[in-house]
């Protein structure tokens, strides 16, 4: 397996966000993680990442414990993380933000190959090398963070909402990005409010409720569970 | 009068680079960790007592002592976040710290500037001038030595420069100052660039303090002056912002040097701070700063 968590834990201060929750992302596998707002959807990408230490349970990456890591010591693991929304240095070039994406290389030279892999897949970037990052559109920020992350040649990608606050043309040419990082090898886990898309795209989908686990699935299954998704994914996904 | 204004120019620039140089480093450790260094000034007086043990009492050259104030203060600098802010900020967890860091610095001043008094004594002590002789520019002369302070301010200004866009660590440092949560998301290890900030602003004060020891003698509080005035340059230039308190200390020490002109010299003092009010009351995000820092 290439993530496991198993009944983890985890909070703000003494505030107990997720209360046991366990799921497992196979290699290459797509997962996306739904639920209503509040759920702890973010709370447990933030944890596996680092961000936030768990209380208790137990994170394990190709079975190495990641509990207490730091999110430059996951990110050592090949775990690339991108984040909703202004996970970018929006003051920094395009140039810039991709050269950081590196840095927990420290070998100029493969940085530098790394970013030309980039460059072919995102022929935009090259061009756009020295515009500031915070003067792209949304969808181009996005991918842009995803761009970011694949500097390290990840196994497995976090991400956390790609979908949040942009038109349905730029989160169709995002997702379409990410199936085809996925079809390449790259496990992902997804944490997504748009369930149309998420259920469209995902081998597996976990389903949060109030920091526990509601549904452990496939999509097929989930949309033929009633209750599910009548409760959680609203009138959208059926 | 235009030799006059020139003669002030020069000495506002020169007075400039010492601003910028104290206030860089102020404006850095506050850029990064969002902590203002109440304690800026000692190490300013750390710089001084440590060219003058190296200059006057150990007769090393003037470089040499330089060096030893900057990389001693910069040594000093390495340990404040592991031993005091890391501690607080771990027992803190999510509560604001922004008031509570304020009074940790200034128990830090306070504890270093009588550790400095009881070391050291209250006495003014004197440091030569590192060069002798004036440049004669036929309407004013200027001495080496602040024609030295001036281009050594430059050079480690640029040297910054450089660091902060060239360098993998400096672009870390700078990473952070904009957004530390995806600075962490590229493996950024943030203790790390804490640790470095703090160290790098506190080795320019203590630079400036080498510096400058020549002109204004050294004592347990001549630090005290200037971290009030950087304060202002600071907040002028806008919080956090590097090229904005570099203009703001320049904008500040030149205003205050042909202030004497117009004005009688003890309102001198006055002027940095009705500057900085002026300026907070038409644009409070400061010269350069932006309205949305975090």
């Amino acid at each position: 397996m290439m993530l496991h968590v198993d009944d983890v834990r985890a909070g703000y201060d003494r505030l107990e966000i997720l209360q046991g929750v366990s799921l497992s992302v196979a290699p290459g596998q797509l997962v996306g993680i739904v639920g209503p707002n509040g759920a702890g959807k973010s709370t447990l990408l933030k944890t596996i990442f680092g961000y936030i230490r768990p209380f208790s349970g137990r994170i394990a990456l190709r079975g190495k414990i990641l509990n207490g890591c730091r999110p430059d010591e996951v990110m050592r693991q090949r775990v690339g993380f991108v984040a909703q929304a202004g996970g970018l240095f929006a003051e920094m070039t395009i140039q810039e933000n991709l050269l950081l994406g590196g840095y927990s290389i420290g070998n100029t030279s493969a940085v530098r190959q790394a970013m030309d892999e980039v460059y072919e897949r995102f022929p935009l970037f090259r061009e756009r090398r020295r515009q500031l990052a915070g003067s792209l559109s949304g969808g181009e920020q996005r991918l842009l963070a995803i761009a970011r992350s694949l500097i390290i040649k990840p196994d497995l990608l976090l991400l956390d909402e790609p979908s949040a606050a942009l038109a349905p043309r730029f989160i169709d040419e995002v997702y379409a990005t990410l199936r085809n990082l996925n079809a390449q090898g790259i496990a992902m886990l997804v944490v997504e409010q748009n369930t149309g898309i998420i259920l469209d795209t995902a081998d597996r989908v976990f389903v949060l409720e109030m920091g526990t686990n509601a549904f452990d699935g496939t999509p097929a299954e989930l949309l033929a569970d009633d209750r599910i998704r009548r409760l959680y994914l609203g009138s959208e996904a059926a | 009068m235009l030799e006059s204004i020139l003669e002030f120019l020069i000495l506002g620039i020169v007075l400039g680079g010492i601003y910028a140089m104290f206030s860089t480093g102020l404006t850095l450790i506050f850029g990064v960790l969002d902590v203002i260094n109440v304690a800026h000034g000692e190490f300013f007086a750390i710089g001084g007592y440590i060219v003058f043990v190296a200059v006057v009492l150990l007769h090393l050259s003037p470089v040499l002592g330089i060096l030893a104030a900057t990389s001693g203060s910069f040594l000093l600098g390495l340990a404040i976040y592991p031993l005091l802010i890391k501690p607080m900020k771990r027992r803190l967890g999510r509560r604001p710290q922004g008031p509570l860091f304020l009074v940790l610095t200034l128990g830090l001043s306070t504890f270093l500037q009588s550790t400095l008094l009881a070391v050291g004594g209250g006495d003014y002590l004197r440091v030569p001038p590192f060069v002798r002789g004036m440049l004669d520019l036929t309407f004013t002369a200027v001495s080496y030595q602040r024609l030295l302070i001036l281009a050594i301010a430059a050079v480690s200004l640029a040297a910054l420069f450089l660091f902060l866009h060239f360098h993998r660590q400096g672009m870390a440092i700078r990473a952070v100052a904009l957004n530390p949560d995806a600075a962490q998301a590229v493996g950024i290890n943030l203790g790390m660039v804490f640790t470095l900030a703090l160290a790098l602003g506190v080795g320019l004060a203590g630079m400036a303090g080498a510096l400058i020891a020549p002109l204004f003698n050294v004592y347990p509080t001549v630090g005290f002056a200037f971290t009030i005035k950087a304060f202002a340059i600071t907040i002028l230039g806008g919080l956090g912002n590097l090229a904005g308190a570099l203009l703001a200390s320049f904008v500040i020490a030149i205003v205050e040097t042909l202030s004497v002109l117009v004005i009688p010299s003890q309102w001198q003092n006055v002027i940095a701070f009705a500057i900085m009010i002026l300026v907070l009351l038409i644009r409070p995000q400061g010269l350069l700063g932006r309205a949305d820092h975090r």
